[in-house]
């Protein structure tokens, strides 16, 4: 068994394939050798009981694995953390940024395809879900840059259309919709790279909504507890992951929010609506010599790249309110964000409080809290919390006109007037054991000499 | 046939076809399935280059008669 030092030395160095390995050898990762049709994967992948690469795909000689982080599980394996400290450890990295080394020549840039070479269909685009408007790029990192507000990284899909052009999803408020809306108001064009199959540091710092003038890639140096390796892309003065399996270079052009884009399964586990957005037009093509090409699968690998992030805050605020935090869980059927458990050191009060710090969050709709007894990553420990320490009539907060989503259809965006922003409700229910009841009467039942017994002797 | 290059004529006049009333992606990747997913992929981009593609409240793309 390797030492820590040594593990985290790889750490810092690995790559998208490096992480593939690993999940490989941990059990989460299983090759397909079986032939298989672009449009097939999707299904494959929300079928199969870990990630899949399928190494045979009917038509290219482009691999595709896709699930990488389709449980929370596998997104643990996929960055060499305990699936407990998803939250602690998004927290420290994040605090500590990272700054990307720049390198001369990078293994993206192995093969250079440029002009008349330049065409989407070379790579295995997969068509996903029932109603989708066509195959999407939907593991794309979009890298771009701005005067003023320096370099930004971010995830986006984009829909494929033609050999050199497809339509990006520029629909909310985001750093690239920003960046965009500057060059489309003087009529130019943006450029814009989008790397495929980068290592989940620098995807998941991607996804995290840093804060303004905070370059993601640091954030992900962060996370990798050393440089990311960026270099310049071929044709545009922007940087992008050395270590990235495809890169797309091209340019966001001033065509505004005409662009018909969508339908497309979309992170909160809904068929999305068509959209109108902008035009992606690629001038050139990078990759490895063996490219891998990433599907990222909805909803759950969507979600859960940000769930870290939600648990996170949910720490900090909580830490802010003065709670002493034992766990925090962004559950999977809330999309990683929209739902989180914590579990708390509870003194009087602290229950309600926990509640409110937790539902100030933007995307946070639901929040259980327990004491720290309950072990929030068991659902059945939560439910008994749930059934014994808490009155609905007492304990079950209510909270209405805070800030919603449109994605959420319970709010009815459809109603809303052009450029109105959605309210929503939320709930919270305090499980912690109720103030004035003392904690025997919830001695938990233990069973007799439990520590004299062990399964393997009789099983 | 396609090249790998260039989109065969003769599927992209069958998704023309199919474009004549509204009708999903899926669709077309059904009524293609003798084809190549490239060949389908280059038939498709020669189609929204050359012509602009109708998309109703669902999504389904037609083409409106010239």
């Amino acid at each position: 068994m390797r030492d820590r030092a040594e593990i985290r030395t790889s750490e810092r160095s690995e790559d998208f394939r490096g992480m593939l390995a690993r999940m490989e050898r941990e059990g989460h990762l299983r090759r397909v050798t079986k032939r298989i049709s672009p449009r097939h994967i999707t299904a494959l992948c929300a079928q199969a009981p870990a990630a899949v690469l399928c190494q045979a795909v009917e038509d290219y000689d482009i691999p595709v694995v896709g699930g990488l982080y389709w449980t929370r599980a596998r997104l643990a394996s996929a960055l060499g953390w305990p699936e407990s400290e998803l939250g602690s450890r998004f927290a420290r990295a994040a605090a500590r940024p990272h700054a990307p080394v720049i390198v001369a020549e990078a293994p993206c840039q192995e093969v250079v395809l440029t002009g008349n070479d330049v065409d989407l269909t070379a790579l295995p685009i997969p068509f996903m879900h029932e109603k989708d408007g066509g195959p999407y790029i939907s593991a794309g990192v979009a890298f771009a840059n701005d005067s003023e507000l320096g370099p930004n990284a971010g995830c986006y899909r984009l829909m494929f259309r033609t050999r050199r052009e497809m339509a990006i999803d520029l629909f909310t408020a985001s750093d690239l919709r920003r960046y965009y809306t500057k060059t489309y108001e003087r009529n130019q064009s943006l450029p814009v790279t989008i790397a495929v199959g980068v290592h989940a540091f620098e995807h998941m710092a991607a996804a995290y909504k840093a804060p303004a003038g905070v370059d993601e890639m640091e954030i992900a140096g962060g996370l990798r507890g050393g440089p990311t390796r960026l270099v310049r892309a071929k044709t545009a003065d922007i940087m992008v992951p050395a270590d990235a399996e495809i890169v797309l270079e091209g340019e966001l052009l001033p065509n505004g929010w005409t662009a018909d884009e969508g339908p497309f399964g979309e992170f909160a586990g809904m068929q999305g609506d068509l959209k109108r957005n902008p035009l992606f037009r690629v001038s050139a093509i990078t990759h490895r010599r063996d490219p891998i090409f990433y599907a990222l699968q909805m909803p759950w690998e969507n979600d859960w790249l940000n769930g870290p992030a939600t648990e996170a805050a949910c720490s900090r605020v909580l830490g802010l309110a003065g709670i002493q935090v034992a766990a925090v869980r962004a559950t999977e059927g809330g999309c990683c964000g929209w739902s989180v458990v914590a579990s708390i050191k509870k003194r009087a009060g602290e229950g309600r409080n926990a509640l409110a710090a937790l539902l100030s969050l933007p995307v946070v709709k639901q929040a259980i809290v327990t004491d720290d007894d309950i072990d929030i990553h068991n659902p059945n420990e939560i439910e008994w919390a749930i059934t014994f320490r808490c009155q609905a009539d007492k304990d079950i907060i209510i909270l209405s006109g805070m800030k919603g989503k449109h994605v959420d259809p319970s709010v009815r965006p459809w109603d809303l007037k052009p450029g109105e922003l959605p309210t929503t409700s939320k709930f919270g229910i305090d499980a912690t054991i109720p103030e004035g009841i003392p904690s025997f009467r919830y001695e938990r039942i233990v069973p007799a000499f439990r520590d004299e017994v062990r399964v393997e002797d009789y099983l | 046939m396609t090249d790998g290059k260039h989109a065969d004529p003769a599927l992209v006049l069958r998704i023309e076809e199919c474009l004549r009333e509204p009708v999903y992606f899926r669709d077309i990747l059904d009524a293609t399935r003798d084809q190549k997913y490239r060949a389908i992929l280059l038939a498709w981009s020669d189609i929204r280059s050359r012509h602009v593609l109708e998309r109703d409240e669902y999504g389904r793309y037609w083409r409106a008669e010239p």
